[in-house]
């Protein structure tokens, strides 16, 4: 402060410190000579005596100037700070005298960034951050690969062998570790109330693999993974809080189906994998019987790998075809086609896949390209922003001419120019960051299933460096080019015409180029929104086969252990007839699989219809294996369409029957009446002789696995003939759903109080949860196109506009010249004639090339749609239009007398 | 008393001194590095001897703290040299030092001049 600022500056400039710091020693020794010359006899000695006084100059020396450098650094430091306050203090100066510009600038960027913000927070989530697991990039999910079955006496393996865990297992020097795991339920058993929990079903070596412990207690030894070992489980946090009240509970014991399995450990806070498992028990290798319970007739089990060191993961994958190969290709095997085809694939795509890959699974597209549609309004938003910065730079060219008059460099003018754009940026950054919480409930429907409570999308650090990344990016893209024009002004010029700049040319041309980019852009994503919506509208319309208004759901599983048919029968049976029975229940079933319930559903199983011989290479024939009692099809509007539903009769003594589908019945009859025909399903015991089974009725096709995916063959048995563990009741009922749901409780509670229910929901939930992750899919796309329609209808406003107010005089002569007002407005929208021709080329091209990716996302249309195309060019076109002709119109209220004048 | 001594041990006592006797010297106005170790050896009559070297490391600390300003200016004989001067906070210090520095001496000194034996009547 106290020396002149000039000094400071020569300082800096002349920084040599170390010649500084010479030059000061040097006068003092130069000193000591003189004085020493009086008592030395010559120079060399006066010289010696001085450097004696002084000391040791050259270390002195160094660490002078090393001081000193530091010194200068810190002083530069807080003198560049104190500038960019001078400036920011400046910008937000100037900004406060201009809200609605500033406000404006601070929506349509924060809407922008928030947008941006809160896709990547999802992607991050699913796609980049490593989930919670010991360097999760090591390890490999094993598609198709099983889990060996020790067969029941007298049964044999039949198909060919493809490999399973023991043949991975059996690759030490690839694999350091191998486990198998499955998400299944289990009814835990409790005093109160019973629950329904989800369960992992894991072999020993999966929290190993995974590189996770257990906080409490210990994780699965291998002893404990054989079949018949003592019963043990490891707890969740989450459970152990919720339903032992963080009690002691190691070595204690709790009952699952009506067994006995002792407390060993508990997982710490945060891990619930798979799919947010409350607890987990060992899978046995091989599996019994007793595995498949907690999950619906099939194991629904995933092999994982964790590579070992030294080993590239691209090797692993490279390793893992070679076995399966080797293993599919076993001498005496005939390879059927589905394996053929299998092998096929996996040379295609490898037949190991990342595990967060994996767990992301189909979700990574619909994520990225939400990300990419962000990305593009983000861009229109940033072309918007440089329209409103350029209009302000051409009013505020006088200012900057009075500025540069008055000395300041084109540098700093720059720079302040920038600091109001970074200022803007970061404003807006913080508006996205309170936005973004907002946006990110809806993107967690989203989120991939398998890494549900396992990576949360939030917005945390890194999403926050995202933002403000994106913010200072953004701010620097569409701050530069007016920053420049501005800076670049002359000032003699501008002080001469009166303030309106000499930059209106060429920027005016630019400005179109400008506006022509956003409005493509704008057209690629109505063109994917289009596209969307047009999906969703098929989807929508599609039958899905049920009626499911005012029906009422939950879900119960019995334990194989409470006994078979004989124990459940009268349990359901009880519930159905005290629903029959209550006021304001029209219909009441039971079902072993609710459709559209998620989740990996019934088994499809392998019949042979009597009288159609199979050829020896052809594919076996697959149904789905529904079991349900006769008043189901009621329930649910499923329709009846030709013979009869089951009754009561129908029970486990009387003739089988079975009642087919539209779709399997025309397929294996498609002359003459389904009613009659036999079908023979596998024996129920081992070595016993197929059972046939005689179509008693067709029913309409219910697309029960997801409303996009076709129906396929689908058989039902009888309830009263075979009852399955795991049930869904089904009432349909004038009631209202609270008092609908409370019945269907009761009617469960009052047949077997013991027995938990779970997934209590109307039918009409579940059909709205099936097709959640599309709707909000199409809900945001469609957003971010209108979103982009609006800011590029106000950037063709806005170049339109400063247009016309550009050429206000040379349009007043040629109105003065007798140029009518039409023909004024044709000379206006003209100029943007050629912005539409190239906006609809480069949009029309970037839309075709881009479209491909939503491919998967679409159902029932086609990424050409010719209808999608042209409703999104008209849309486009008559937002042009619009924005062109308001503004224009201002030139048919021109007096042409009052223009000249106000030169 | 005896916390003097223990807030300043010696090390930083000497380099505490030295600072004292550069604000000092730099009363009388303006002076360059050999100035003041001039005026160093006139006003101790040469008692403390110190390596003149030393002083600019302390000269470059106190003005890199404020307490003193530094600027290129033409000396007595005509030549170039980087002249000190105090500024108000190098001042307030010097007051300050001073006061601090003038019962520290007189506390030492009164140690210096009692007997063993009072000190033993104490206890």
């Amino acid at each position: 402060m106290g020396e002149p600022f000039w000094r400071r500056y020569q300082r800096f400039f002349h920084a040599d410190v170390a010649r500084d710091v010479d030059q000061e020693l040097r006068y003092h020794l130069d000193r000591l000579t003189e004085d020493e010359m009086t008592r030395a006899g010559n120079p060399r000695e006066a010289r010696a005596r001085a450097e004696a006084r002084f000391g040791d100059v050259a270390a002195i020396r160094d660490s002078l100037a090393k001081t000193g450098s530091r010194r200068i650094r810190k002083a530069l430091r807080a003198d560049l700070r104190d500038a960019v306050l001078q400036d920011a203090r400046y910008a937000l100066r100037r900004l406060r005298q201009e809200p609605g510009f500033a406000v404006t600038v601070l929506l349509v960027l924060g809407l922008g960034i928030g947008a941006a913000t809160a896709m990547f927070s999802a992607v991050d989530a699913a796609l980049l951050r490593p989930i919670p697991f010991e360097r999760p990039d090591r390890l490999l999910e094993l598609p198709q690969v099983g889990i060996p079955f020790q067969p029941e006496a007298g049964e044999r393996e039949s198909g060919p062998r493809v490999p399973d865990l023991l043949d991975i297992r059996d690759m030490p020097d690839v694999f350091e570790q191998v486990a198998g795991y499955a998400a299944g339920g289990l009814n835990l058993s409790d005093p109160d109330h019973p629950v329904r929990v989800n369960a992992g079903i894991v072999t020993a070596e999966f929290f190993a693999t995974l590189g996770v412990r257990p906080a409490w207690g210990r994780g699965f030894v291998t002893e404990e993974g054989v079949p018949g070992a003592p019963r043990v489980a490891v707890l969740s946090d989450g459970l152990w809080r919720r339903q032992f009240g963080s009690g002691p509970v190691l070595g204690h014991s709790i009952t699952l189906n009506n067994r006995q399995y002792t407390v060993i450990g508990i997982m710490p806070p945060g891990f619930s994998f798979p799919s947010e498992s409350d607890l987990w028990i060992p899978m046995t290798v091989p599996t019994t019987f007793e595995t498949f319970e907690p999950f619906r007739g099939w194991l629904p089990s995933q092999v994982i790998a964790r590579v070992r060191d030294g080993v590239s993961v691209e090797a692993a994958a490279a390793r893992s075809l070679a076995r399966w190969e080797q293993v599919a290709s076993t001498p005496g095997q005939t390879a059927p086609p589905w394996l053929s085809q299998q092998t096929a694939e996996f040379r295609r795509t490898g037949a190991a896949i990342p595990l967060q890959r994996d767990l992301a699974g189909s979700r990574r597209t619909a994520l990225l390209v939400l990300l990419g549609a962000t990305g593009l309004l983000l861009l229109i938003a940033c072309a918007n922003v440089t329209h409103l910065l350029l209009s302000r730079a051409s009013t505020r060219a006088r200012e900057m001419a009075m500025r540069t008059v008055l000395g300041a460099t084109r540098g700093r003018l720059l720079r302040q120019l920038l600091t109001e754009s970074v200022m803007l940026g970061v404003g807006a950054a913080a508006l996205g960051l309170a936005v973004a919480p907002l946006a990110l409930r809806l993107t967690n429907a989203l989120m991939p299933p398998a890494l549900a409570g396992l990576a949360p999308p939030r917005v945390d650090l890194r999403v926050l460096g995202f933002a403000v990344g994106i913010a200072v990016i953004t701010s620097l893209v569409f701050g530069l080019w007016p920053a420049f024009t501005s800076a670049r002004t002359d000032a003699a010029e501008t002080i001469k015409s009166g303030g309106r700049g000499a930059t209106a040319g060429g920027a005016g041309r630019a400005r179109r180029l400008l506006v022509a980019g956003e409005l493509a852009l704008t057209l690629v994503l109505l063109v994917g929104a289009g596209l969307m919506l047009r999906s969703f509208e098929r989807l929508v319309r599609t039958d899905s086969g049920l009626h499911p208004e005012r029906v009422a759901t939950l879900e119960l599983s019995f334990a194989l252990s409470a006994g078979g048919r004989a124990a459940r029968l009268p349990v359901i049976d009880a519930a159905l007839q005290r629903l029959a029975g209550a006021p304001g229940v029209e219909a009441a079933g039971a079902v072993n699989d609710l459709p559209l319930r998620g989740g990996p559903g019934v088994l499809s199983i392998t019949f042979q219809p009597e009288g159609r011989a199979q050829s020896a290479n052809e594919e076996p024939l697959f149904a789905r294996y529904l079991i349900c009692s006769g008043s189901y099809f009621r329930a649910l509007g499923i329709p009846l369409l030709q013979g009869r539903t089951f009754t009561t009769a129908d029970d486990s003594l009387a003739p089988h029957v079975a009642i087919v589908n539209a779709t399997m019945a025309r397929t294996l009859w498609p002359e003459g009446s389904p009613l009659g025909r036999v079908l023979r399903l596998p024996p129920h015991r081992p070595g016993g002789e197929p059972t046939p089974y005689r179509v008693v009725g067709v029913v309409g096709d219910v697309r029960e696995t997801g409303i996009e995916r076709d129906a396929g063959l689908q058989m039902y048995f009888p309830m009263y003939a075979e009852t399955p563990a795991n049930v869904a009741l089904v009432a349909r009922g004038t009631l209202p759903p609270a008092a609908l749901l409370g019945l269907l409780r009761e009617a469960v509670r009052s047949a077997n109080p013991t027995q938990p229910v779970y997934n209590v929901r109307m039918m009409e939930d579940v059909v709205s949860a099936s097709i959640a992750p599309r709707r909000i899919n199409t809900m945001l796309i469609s957003a971010f196109g209108a979103l982009a329609l609006i800011l590029a209808a106000l950037g063709v406003y806005g170049v339109v506009a400063y247009s016309v107010s550009q050429r206000m005089r040379e349009l007043g002569i040629r109105a003065a010249l007798g140029a009518t007002g039409d023909r004024l407005v044709r000379l206006i929208a003209g100029e943007m004639l050629w912005v539409a021709i190239l906006a609809v080329a480069l949009g029309l091209a970037g839309a075709w090339a881009s479209a491909r990716v939503l491919r998967s996302l679409l159902y029932g249309v086609t990424v050409r749609d010719p209808g999608t195309y042209a409703v999104a060019l008209l849309v486009l076109l008559v937002t042009l239009a619009a924005g062109t002709l308001w503004p224009a119109r201002r030139a048919l209220r021109l007096n042409p007398m009052d223009v000249i004048r106000a030169d | 008393m005896g916390r003097c001594a223990v807030d300043h041990p010696p090390v930083d006592l000497l380099r505490g001194t030295l600072d004292l006797l550069i604000l000092k010297a730099l009363t009388g106005g303006p002076e360059h590095g050999y100035g003041v170790a001039r005026w160093i050896e006139r006003a101790t009559k040469g008692a403390l001897q110190i390596e003149e070297g030393s002083l600019y490391p302390a000269l470059h600390r106190l003005e890199d703290r404020g307490q003193i300003a530094a600027d290129w200016g033409v000396s007595d004989n005509n030549r170039r040299a980087r002249f000190y001067q105090l500024t108000p906070e190098g001042r307030r210090r010097l007051k300050r030092e001073t006061v601090n520095w003038t019962r520290f001496a007189r506390a030492v000194f009164a140690a210096l001049e009692a007997t063993p034996r009072m000190l033993q009547a104490e206890a």
